[in-house]
């Protein structure tokens, strides 16, 4: 009896452990995410003197900016994913042929990773004002004549779609290097053999590409996506950097603005905390239906 | 030409052209890092000239006449290639300030006074003479001008560590259970590190002034901290699980076998073996935390971060490009130099990790 009784104990213990481990992370969450959540979600139902109502998502729909924003965040969204997507795995691809200074190379690639938002803000800042660093390149390699400036976020032609593609590009910049390091971790996780087996059959490049290392690739491939597609609706800190509330709206942006730049107002609250909970209602749509899509969910379901 | 040449041949071709294409690659990316370094080396008066000098100068050229007040001080303008006149005086301290703040340039009182004798003495129009630039003229005035900088670039690095110390603890307990032991709600919590991250990050640190107010938090590194962590803790579950998975279990089953418990096992084996991983890890939360701006603005009041110190140099009213880029390049350089180690551990981090 004696014996058995520590031994059943310790099995117990045994079997807790996973539990015991995942508790501190469950109870973090609940403190420290669930709860600013929930204030969020209340402050998004309640008027402003403490009643239920629907009243603020009306709102938030009927703000002049809210179509605009939401088109906005949709655009920079297919068009940024898309773009980095492939500079990244373009960037893993020639980062994971392991030539003479390769990683170096890699090294160099990772640095707009590295940089913080102030800086890279700084970067394009100067780099877009009219006398800035970018015009004066041009100026010196012949492009641009003596007096000639290009107007790049400002100017009478400023128009949104020569915004929407600066901020792209701009975005791009910075986070193709994530992006680039979780595809280039699951490339070099992959067996040569079957690789290999490939070009022994008479696949060339672009037939292994396709056929054998994308396919391999797309557990990756989803991990890359699913992490880009999140942050990238919530984009708004650069093109805040770049030009300032309102000039290119998008949905995060609209928060930050009703809560910091209009403070005091009867309904600033209420407007940040119905657009929080509409940004996260879309990305976790958004996510829902990319992870079905792609398929994350049947080898889920298989494993 | 044999058919073996003609191959060599084609094959250093083909790898110049390659070579040529990556550097041409890196150059375009790291172009514009290239020109905010740059312009944190220029001086305030060339920072604004148009177009902007492509490299630093490593020296000011002066020419000084008599002039109406004194003595006329002028510049070799590298734009205009031509002297200009930037200054009429006879005051030392005057003519120092303006050399020193608006040209980055070292020079003493005794240095002009000597200049201005030598003029007189001469009896010619005018005298030229060159003076070496202090390059790190704008890094250590933003050190010393912009309030807090120095308290602020402590406080950042103690907020980081705390971040690092509550994530890796936290999530790289949990990542070991994800690496190690199918439970009930495993699928759920891997989906809650993605769940988490789908809610603006903003938009928390909106309702958390109150909650860390409350606790006394507010305006504290601890409170920020605990703020960062949310998100990394996250990040670090998946790499940790990554790197965990990386180690085989039956090492650590040996090590029972020979009569060590379980704990013991973890802490002689697999935590030596995995220590590399994890410090790569928690580089990659230090990134994080140390970049971070917008939560350091809302959430702190007297005792801003550095990134904040930089953001107010650069948008705010004292705000001066040359002296923002030093900043920035100052606050890059720690981040860049754990990009240099993380580098290598991409593989054990990410290689795991799959949705």
């Amino acid at each position: 009896m004696a014996a058995t009784k520590p031994k059943s104990l310790r099995k117990k213990l045994e079997k807790a452990t996973p539990y015991l481990l995942v508790l501190p992370v469950v109870a973090y969450y609940a403190i420290f995410w669930l709860r600013p959540v929930i204030a969020v979600v209340i402050g998004s139902l309640t008027d402003a003197n403490g009643a239920l109502t629907l009243h603020n998502f009306a709102m938030v729909l009927n703000d002049e900016k809210f179509w605009p924003a939401f088109n906005n965040t949709a655009i920079i969204v297919v068009a940024s994913v898309t773009i980095e997507f492939i500079g990244a795995l373009f960037l893993a691809l020639l980062i994971n042929r392991k030539f003479f200074g390769s990683s170096i190379f890699l090294f160099l690639t990772l640095i707009p990773m590295a940089l913080p938002a102030v800086a890279t803000g700084a970067m394009w800042i100067t780099g877009f004002t009219a006398h800035g660093w970018l015009n004066s390149l041009l100026y010196y390699l012949g492009f641009l004549a003596e007096g000639d400036k290009i107007y790049w976020l400002g100017g009478l032609e400023a128009n949104t779609f020569k915004l929407l593609v600066l901020v792209i590009l701009v975005d791009a910049w910075q986070v193709i290097p994530s992006m680039m390091i979780i595809l280039l971790a699951g490339l070099q996780n992959l067996p040569e053999e079957t690789k290999e087996a490939g070009y022994v059959f008479g696949g060339n490049y672009m037939t292994v590409l396709r056929k054998i290392t994308m396919p391999m690739l797309r557990p990756t491939i989803q991990t890359a996506v699913i992490l880009r597609l999140i942050s990238a609706i919530q984009i708004w800190l650069i093109i805040v950097l770049l030009l300032g509330f309102g000039r290119l709206p998008v949905l995060v942006e609209r928060i930050v603005y009703y809560h910091e730049e209009v403070p005091g107002l009867d309904i600033s609250y209420q407007m940040s905390a119905g657009y929080t909970i509409i940004v996260s209602v879309i990305v976790s749509l958004t996510a829902l239906v990319y992870l079905r899509a792609s398929g994350a969910f049947k080898k889920e379901e298989a494993a | 030409m044999n058919r073996k040449t003609k191959k060599t041949v084609y094959k250093a071709v083909k790898e110049t052209i390659f070579y040529l294409f990556v550097t041409g690659l890196i150059g375009a990316m790291l172009l514009p890092v290239y020109f905010i370094i740059s312009l944190s080396f220029l001086s305030t008066r060339e920072a604004y000239r148009y177009p902007l000098p492509l490299v630093p100068a490593l020296q000011t050229k002066f020419e000084m006449t008599h002039g109406e007040r004194g003595y006329l001080l002028s510049v070799y303008d590298r734009v205009e290639k031509d002297y200009q006149t930037v200054l009429d005086t006879s005051e030392l301290e005057k003519m120092e300030v303006y050399i020193k703040s608006q040209l980055g340039t070292s020079i003493s009182q005794e240095e002009i006074q000597a200049e201005m004798d030598r003029l007189d003495d001469s009896g010619e129009d005018s005298i030229f003479f060159t003076k070496p630039r202090n390059l790190l003229y704008n890094y250590d005035t933003f050190f010393k001008v912009t309030r807090d900088a120095v308290p602020a670039l402590i406080r950042s690095l103690e907020i980081a560590a705390l971040t690092i110390l509550i994530s890796i603890t936290i999530g790289g307990l949990a990542g070991y259970a994800f690496a190690r032991y199918i439970f009930k709600g495993k699928d759920a919590l891997k989906f809650s590190v993605l769940f988490v991250r789908m809610f603006p990050g903003v938009a928390i640190a909106l309702p958390m002034v109150i909650i860390l107010a409350k606790a006394n938090l507010y305006d504290e590194p601890l409170g920020l901290s605990l703020i960062y962590s949310v998100g990394a803790i996250g990040l670090t579950i998946w790499i940790t699980a990554s790197i965990f998975m990386g180690i085989p279990e039956s090492l650590e089953q040996a090590a029972q076998v020979f009569g060590a418990t379980k704990f013991q096992a973890f802490m002689r084996i697999t935590f030596p073996l995995a220590l590399p991983g994890l410090a790569a890890s928690a580089m990659y939360t230090f990134l994080g935390a140390w970049n971070e701006t917008v939560g350091a603005i809302i959430l702190t009041q007297f005792k801003p971060t550095f990134s904040v110190v930089v953001y107010q140099t650069l948008l705010g009213a004292s705000g001066q490009v040359n002296l923002a880029a030093a900043g920035g390049i100052a606050m890059a350089l720690p981040a860049v130099f754990f990009t240099f180690f993380i580098r290598r551990y991409i593989n054990q981090m990410w290689g795991g990790v799959t949705v």
